[in-house]
């Protein structure tokens, strides 16, 4: 293999990158026209065209040479890290929930159309559709005195009797100049069908309800476009943007119009954690069971660990067996053993019912579901600690200890004024890194309580044990109301916390100065 | 350590450590037992008198194979497919990028490495929010990198790795010595050179290691995968089995069971076996530190 990758130089390796860089770039290039072809996507067109350009830029020109090899990894570093996360800052200054989801151009036309009432006091209409001059018409035969109208989309003009031929039910079937459309061309036409309006009084119009009747519709909703405000022609109510992402009444501000759309709030998701008691309440009290869940856990997790290791690290009996078994919870996928825990804990299948012969409901207490949770994140975690506090116990040297001796401590001393403190400083980086990974341990919660026991029906949005992690999943795609804006600007504090824990712990290990 | 069993206290030390250690080991074993019984338990719930299950059968392993609404074997394939993707992609980039960071002395490397550090502990998954409605978009135009397909998650996935691995891998890159490159470019190999015919064969067990972590880190991810995974033939096993099992506990949980055992053996058997390699590159950076 060496020699055929030694002789892999000169016109071959230049003939192979010629061709490995036309296919990448026949991908860019289609991808770019693909996306063009599509509305709203010229966000992700330029950055295809971005990454066309520097790519032929960086393997094509003399360009330096470093960057040839750390391009690829870069390309999907910043495609799928960095932009996602610069995207979270951005939606955290917004108001984007449910309800404010689509953009204001797009609530516009919405809102128009929520403020289309059906007219009650006005008839509704037998209607034939055709076209007059090439341009779509209606022959309305009102449902309440039988009197016919022929409208166009400009206007609409009473038919004096004997000026159409109408049906034995007395619906006006032909008239001069109109020409009935089939019904095939009808069932073809359906959506241009729907959209049309045709003319009836001041801010009312006759609007097709199906393909043979129509219907009367006032706009009860005005835009002006130069104010940018909705008037509500029967109350007079005046909307005004509220700058929140809706219209909302200016004498009653609680009403809003709908749909809204998602608006710059200034940041407000970051002061209502801490201002709104809907939201502090929840926020609150889930930052401190994650921080008390990580601690605990990992204390927990360091403990057993540390002690086994120091055990085993004796000559027992057994030792390779022991360490073999022992080491299992840490070789299953984790995702399994979580399911498979949470349904050791269920209370009528369960196995830990069973064994006692109990039926305890350990999901549905605050207090047992947290303590539950420990118990699994022991099982999980312990093995990772016997391990890395092995490997540390190990790496002292064995003079310490034999100093120590000489010195005249016994076996209790040296392991608590010797071997501790050498041991933690050895792995308080890895146990800082594993208070980091328990601190997003979504999986655990997730796939074992849910977050739960969440006490609905006092209007609880975060379960008793739920995590920042699992809260922010819950507030952006839970199953009442999706707060993207909310749920990013948590995450925006998940990220605050974990990365100063992290840069500070580096800092202290002094790996920044050793690069 | 020389252990004087003579010793009382020594003696009553060593029992409380043998009792440790076999509590311990009921406590490892007792969900590893009751999953083993449960896939042969044909009642399909798990014993509710005994734990011992009376009657052994091979019912719940049929319905993995035999039922079309549990589409077992899809879901391990689409699990392999995105962690052998990801572990051999991400290693492969990571790689050429640490290279580049161990190697060569470039401007910007420190701030570069700097900036590699941050972003490798930072889970991809909390942007959870922006990736969703990144993908939504991105599906509109490309449905095969978009929301709800293997390859927009594999995509998602291998950014989220390079971090991680380009970092993992710098550390064990500057531990290979200098002098090999060094002579080989004075016989006139040019860099590339170096890094396919000097460095990638020294490297491979090293890369293999982390290609074995990639993959099983893969293998367990949940989260993105249950975002982005709604049909039920994209599913990957951690999702498709949590929806099964999470439909009804009682009724499910034989086939569950089943399912779990067979994906997890080999990873078991795989992670024993490799376990010096493994144990080897967690406990690095502690040494390092």
């Amino acid at each position: 293999m060496m020699y055929r990758l030694a002789g892999f130089t000169g016109l071959k390796a230049q003939i192979f990158k010629i061709a490995f860089m036309s296919i990448i770039d026949a991908l860019l290039i289609w991808m770019f026209f693909a996306s063009m072809a599509k509305e709203d996507s010229s966000t992700l067109s330029a950055v295809i065209a971005i990454i066309f350009v520097v790519t032929n830029l960086v393997y094509f020109a003399k360009f330096t040479l470093p960057l040839k090899f750390l391009l690829p990894g870069l390309v999907l570093l910043v495609a799928f890290v960095v932009v996602p996360v610069v995207y979270t800052i951005q939606m955290s200054g917004y108001q984007y929930k449910t309800g404010n989801e689509i953009s204001k151009a797009d609530a516009l036309p919405q809102i128009e159309a929520n403020g289309l009432v059906l007219d009650d006091l006005a008839p509704t209409f037998d209607l034939v559709l055709g076209k007059v001059d090439g341009k779509w018409a209606a022959l309305l035969t009102s449902q309440v005195d039988q009197s016919v109208l022929l409208s166009t989309e400009e206007k609409s003009t009473v038919l004096p009797a004997g000026s159409f031929t109408a049906d034995e039910f007395g619906i006006a079937r032909q008239a001069d100049g109109f020409e009935p459309i089939t019904e095939e061309f009808a069932a073809n036409n359906e959506e241009s069908i729907v959209s049309l309006r045709f003319p009836y009084k001041d801010a009312s119009f006759i609007s097709p309800q199906g393909i043979d009747i129509a219907a009367v519709l006032t706009q009860t909703l005005v835009y002006d476009k130069d104010a940018d405000t909705f008037t509500d022609t029967f109350s007079g109510i005046v909307y005004k943007d509220n700058g929140r992402g809706n219209y909302a009444a200016e004498s009653d501000s609680s009403m809003t119009l709908t749909p809204g759309w998602r608006a710059w709030n200034a940041f407000e998701n970051y002061t209502k954690l801490f201002s709104d008691p809907n939201v502090r309440g929840p926020f609150i009290g889930v930052f401190i069971w994650t921080v008390s869940f990580a601690v605990i856990s990992v204390m927990m997790m360091f403990f057993v660990g540390l002690l086994l290791a120091v055990i085993l690290n004796q000559k027992i009996a057994l030792r390779r067996f022991y360490r073999s078994v022992l080491i299992l919870p840490y070789a299953i996928p984790s995702f399994m053993s979580i399911l498979i825990w949470a349904g050791m804990f269920n209370r009528q299948f369960g196995a830990i019912n069973a064994l006692f012969g109990t039926e305890i409901d350990f999901f549905n207490s605050p207090t047992l579901a947290k303590m539950v949770i420990l118990i699994v994140n022991l099982w999980l975690g312990f093995p990772y600690f016997y391990l890395i506090s092995s490997g540390a116990l190990q790496s002292i040297p064995s003079e310490l200890e034999e100093a120590a001796s000489i010195d005249g401590a016994n076996s209790r001393q040296i392991m608590s004024k010797i071997k501790l403190p050498l041991i933690l400083q050895i792995l308080s980086p890895l146990l800082i890194a594993s208070f980091a990974f328990n601190f997003n341990n979504f999986n655990i919660i997730y796939l074992l309580t849910g977050g739960g026991p969440t006490n609905v029906l006092e209007g609880q949005t975060a379960g008793a044990t739920d995590i920042l992690i699992t809260y922010t999943y819950k507030t952006a795609f839970g199953s009442q109301e999706q707060n993207l804006g909310l749920a990013s600007a948590i995450s925006m504090v998940i990220f605050f916390i974990v990365g100063s824990i992290s840069l500070w712990s580096l800092r202290r290990s002094k790996v920044l100065e050793t690069m | 350590m020389t252990v004087k069993t003579k010793n009382p206290k020594m003696k009553s030390m060593k029992l409380g450590s043998h009792i440790f250690i076999w509590a311990l080991i009921l406590f490892t074993l007792f969900p590893i037992y009751v999953v083993i019984t449960s896939s042969f338990n044909p009642t399909g719930s798990l014993a509710t008198s005994s734990l011992i299950p009376e009657i052994w059968s091979l019912d719940n392993y049929k319905v993995l194979f035999n039922n079309p609404a549990v589409p077992y074997l899809t879901w391990v394939k689409n699990s392999l497919i995105l962690a052998i993707a990801n572990a051999f992609i991400s290693v492969f980039v990571g790689t050429a990028s640490a290279f580049a960071f161990s190697r060569m002395r470039f401007k910007g490397r420190k701030l570069g490495l700097q900036a590699l550090l941050l972003v490798q502990v930072f889970p991809s998954f909390l942007a959870l929010a922006a990736i969703y409605v990144m993908m939504e978009r991105v599906y509109t135009v490309f449905p095969a990198i978009g929301l709800g397909s293997l390859g927009g998650l594999l995509l998602i996935y291998l950014g989220g790795s390079m971090g991680v691995n380009a970092w993992l891998l710098k550390g064990y890159i500057d531990t290979i010595p200098l002098e090999l490159d060094e002579a080989a470019r004075i016989d006139g190999a040019s860099s590339f050179q170096v890094f396919w015919i000097i460095f990638f064969p020294l490297a491979a067990p090293v890369l293999a290691v982390t290609a074995l972590l990639s993959f099983i880190g893969t293998f367990n991810e949940f989260v993105l995968a249950s975002l982005f995974l709604q049909d039920v033939h994209s599913r990957t096993v951690a999702v498709g089995l949590q929806q099964f099992v999470g439909q009804q506990f009682g009724q499910n949980w034989g086939p569950f069971a089943a399912g779990s055992l067979l994906a997890a053996i080999p990873l078991v058997i795989l992670f024993l076996s490799l376990q010096r390699f493994i144990i080897g590159g967690l406990t690095q950076g502690a040494t390092k530190g």
